[in-house]
């Protein structure tokens, strides 16, 4: 097992590497460079601004001694300071000249868009394992195809209009939900548990909008995993042995169809961290997603490049986590390592 | 053809897609107006027996836009999702084929691509490049490649093996020809299948970057444009949200169902 994780983590380096060098040649793809004219950077920049980030990027040097140094920069995890927010650097907080602290962007926003995945995978994987094993019990009858074609419609409907909708109905004209922000006015006078409970009642709608287009893909993989497992032999000796129904599909079945289920999270991870995207500028909740909205618009280089990054990084951890968790999961495997 | 009449979701989802397609390619005779015309005297109508679907807060006839939408919007997916299934096809058709060095590079490339997240990747592209149509549709392309590239690589890898590659290699074919005549045609049924599931998602990713003011520049009406538009109105008009929303997740519906059929019928015959 120890050595499976060691391998698993030095694999990461020549992953990290290639995820550098494509958002390197991101930053490249502007016509001139980032801080002329023809490139989309702001025309009304002033040419200390301009001054400024051509010394963050080295854009003077040539191309490969800008990588280099660029690349050194990014393994200290220095990202550089934002243009837009008042200087606010990219990752951690900084001490000022002033001695004031500066709370980093991504220090800030990172929090609230793993809750919010988390609570969405949450959702999606319990509504998923419900609808996929119903689905599957009753292969091919009712319940089956209006599941299907629920969680088809749930995939194809456009997650920014649905919210739209929502907002509209349930926030402007019947004012049960908030539909801005994280916390209500007056939620430093809450009670602790009041305050939970407001954080929730603001994170509903957006958890519920990226849960929705995630449900098809894994409860059609539930489904079809347990059919097929279903018709497999030890199930015909589970029921042949007079084993009741109930376990032998939430006991025998369930379990052997949700192990690969450990793969799919991992996989679904850097989509949902892009979905928060839309989610959290409908909803101006200040996360990651929104941040990197803003920055795009502001064309506020070191926050785009700083959060592809880290979301990339995220990416590549939640899939060593999954790895290893179905490593740990699945005795076949653990024996297999452990030889 | 026969198979695909027979599986519900597939006609239904063939039925779907071949409406909106003609409807599409006959925007311009069937639109009763001018797409962008604006009419001062015409501002925010609700639907009416002139103005099917209302008008916009310039006086434009949402119907034309719609029907000019759908072919914006069509045009962006199945042009983005052409690249990404070209890329695919030639990178997995190299890897899968010779193997060694080529297809270790082709697979980590593959790898670190897919741990970028591509909406991301997407925006920062677009943060970089001015937003047009043309660069929408590379951009989406040129992110979505992996998936075909996977798997024409590992159909190559299992077809490779067969008899008649052999007899083919054996005959002196070069190969150029056994990837174009042998390996493709026999790999044909899951590249399709990938690459209408593909449009669905390259629909919903170009509405989604139109409705963050990213996708399609106005005055060119796409449907995530008029939705972004209409938000504004959605207290007092009711339609400008909701028939670009219901196309797109009839579109996107329709090439779901499809695709899910399509494999439905592969996987059967396998």
């Amino acid at each position: 097992m120890l050595n499976y994780l060691i391998k698993r983590i030095l694999w990461m380096i020549p992953m990290l590497i290639g995820i550098s060098l494509i958002s390197f040649f991101i930053m490249h793809l502007a016509p001139g460079d980032i801080t002329s004219n023809e490139s989309a950077f702001n025309p009304k920049a002033s040419e200390e601004s301009r001054q400024k980030l051509r010394e963050l990027y080295n854009l003077d040097k040539p191309i490969i001694v800008q990588y280099g140094l660029w690349l050194k920069r990014i393994v200290q995890l220095d990202f550089g300071s934002s243009f837009a927010s008042h200087q606010r650097p990219v990752l951690w907080e900084k001490k000022d000249e002033n001695g004031n602290i500066k709370p980093g962007l991504i220090q800030k926003a990172l929090p609230i868009t793993l809750l919010i995945n988390l609570l969405t995978i949450l959702l999606i994987f319990s509504i998923s394992i419900l609808l996929g094993t119903i689905a599957a019990i009753k292969k091919n009858k009712i319940p089956d195809r209006v599941i299907t074609l629920f969680v088809f419609v749930g995939f194809a409907i456009p997650g920014f209009w649905l919210a739209l909708i929502l907002m509209y109905s349930l926030g402007v004209v019947n004012q049960v939900l908030p539909i801005s922000g994280l916390h209500s006015i007056g939620y430093e006078q809450m009670s602790k548990l009041g305050q939970i409970f407001d954080l929730l009642k603001h994170l509903a709608l957006p958890v519920f909008i990226s849960c929705l287009s995630g449900l098809a893909g894994i409860s059609l993989y539930v489904r079809n995993g347990m059919i097929e497992i279903l018709n497999q032999d030890f199930i015909k000796t589970a029921r042949a042995k007079g084993l009741y129904e109930k376990k032998v599909i939430f006991v025998h079945t369930l379990k052997n169809a949700l192990l690969p289920l450990i793969t799919i999270l991992g996989l679904s991870i850097p989509g949902l961290i892009g979905g928060s995207v839309i989610a959290e500028s409908i909803f101006a909740i200040p996360g990651m997603g929104k941040l990197f909205y803003d920055a795009v618009l502001m064309r506020d280089f070191p926050v785009v490049m700083g959060i592809l990054t880290i979301g990339s990084i995220l990416t590549l951890l939640g899939n060593l986590i999954a790895d290893l968790a179905y490593a740990w999961a699945d005795p076949r495997i653990r024996r297999g390592l452990a030889k | 053809m026969r198979k695909i009449i027979k599986n519900p979701m597939s006609l239904a989802g063939l039925i779907i897609i071949s409406i909106i397609g003609i409807l599409a390619i006959f925007a311009g005779y069937l639109s009763p107006f001018d797409p962008n015309y604006i009419n001062i005297n015409a501002i925010l109508l609700s639907p009416d027996g002139t103005h099917w679907m209302g008008t916009d807060a310039l006086g434009r006839d949402v119907f034309s836009r719609m029907l000019h939408g759908a072919q914006i919007s069509l045009l962006v997916g199945i042009v983005a999702v052409g690249i990404s299934t070209i890329i695919g096809i030639i990178l997995g058709s190299v890897a899968g084929y010779y193997r060694g060095i080529a297809d270790t590079i082709i697979m980590r490339l593959v790898d670190v691509m897919l741990s970028i997240p591509s909406f991301f990747l997407i925006l920062a592209v677009i943060a970089f490049l001015t937003p047009s149509i043309w660069n929408i549709m590379i951009v989406i392309g040129l992110t979505s490649w992996m998936g075909v590239t996977r798997l024409v690589r590992a159909e190559f890898l299992s077809l490779k093996e067969r008899d008649f590659v052999l007899a083919a290699q054996t005959l002196g074919a070069s190969d150029f020809r056994i990837i174009l005549t042998h390996l493709l045609p026999n790999s044909l049924g899951p590249i399709i299948v990938s690459t209408v599931l593909g449009v669905a998602s390259a629909v919903l990713v170009e509405s989604g970057l139109s409705f963050l003011g990213l996708g399609v520049q106005a005055p060119t009406a796409s449907w995530g444009n008029i939705l972004t538009d209409g938000k504004e109105y959605i207290q007092f008009a009711w339609w400008l949200s909701l028939f670009p929303g219901l196309a797109i997740l009839i579109t996107v519906l329709g090439y779901n169902l499809l695709g899910e059929g399509l494999r439905d019928n592969f996987d059967q015959n396998t």
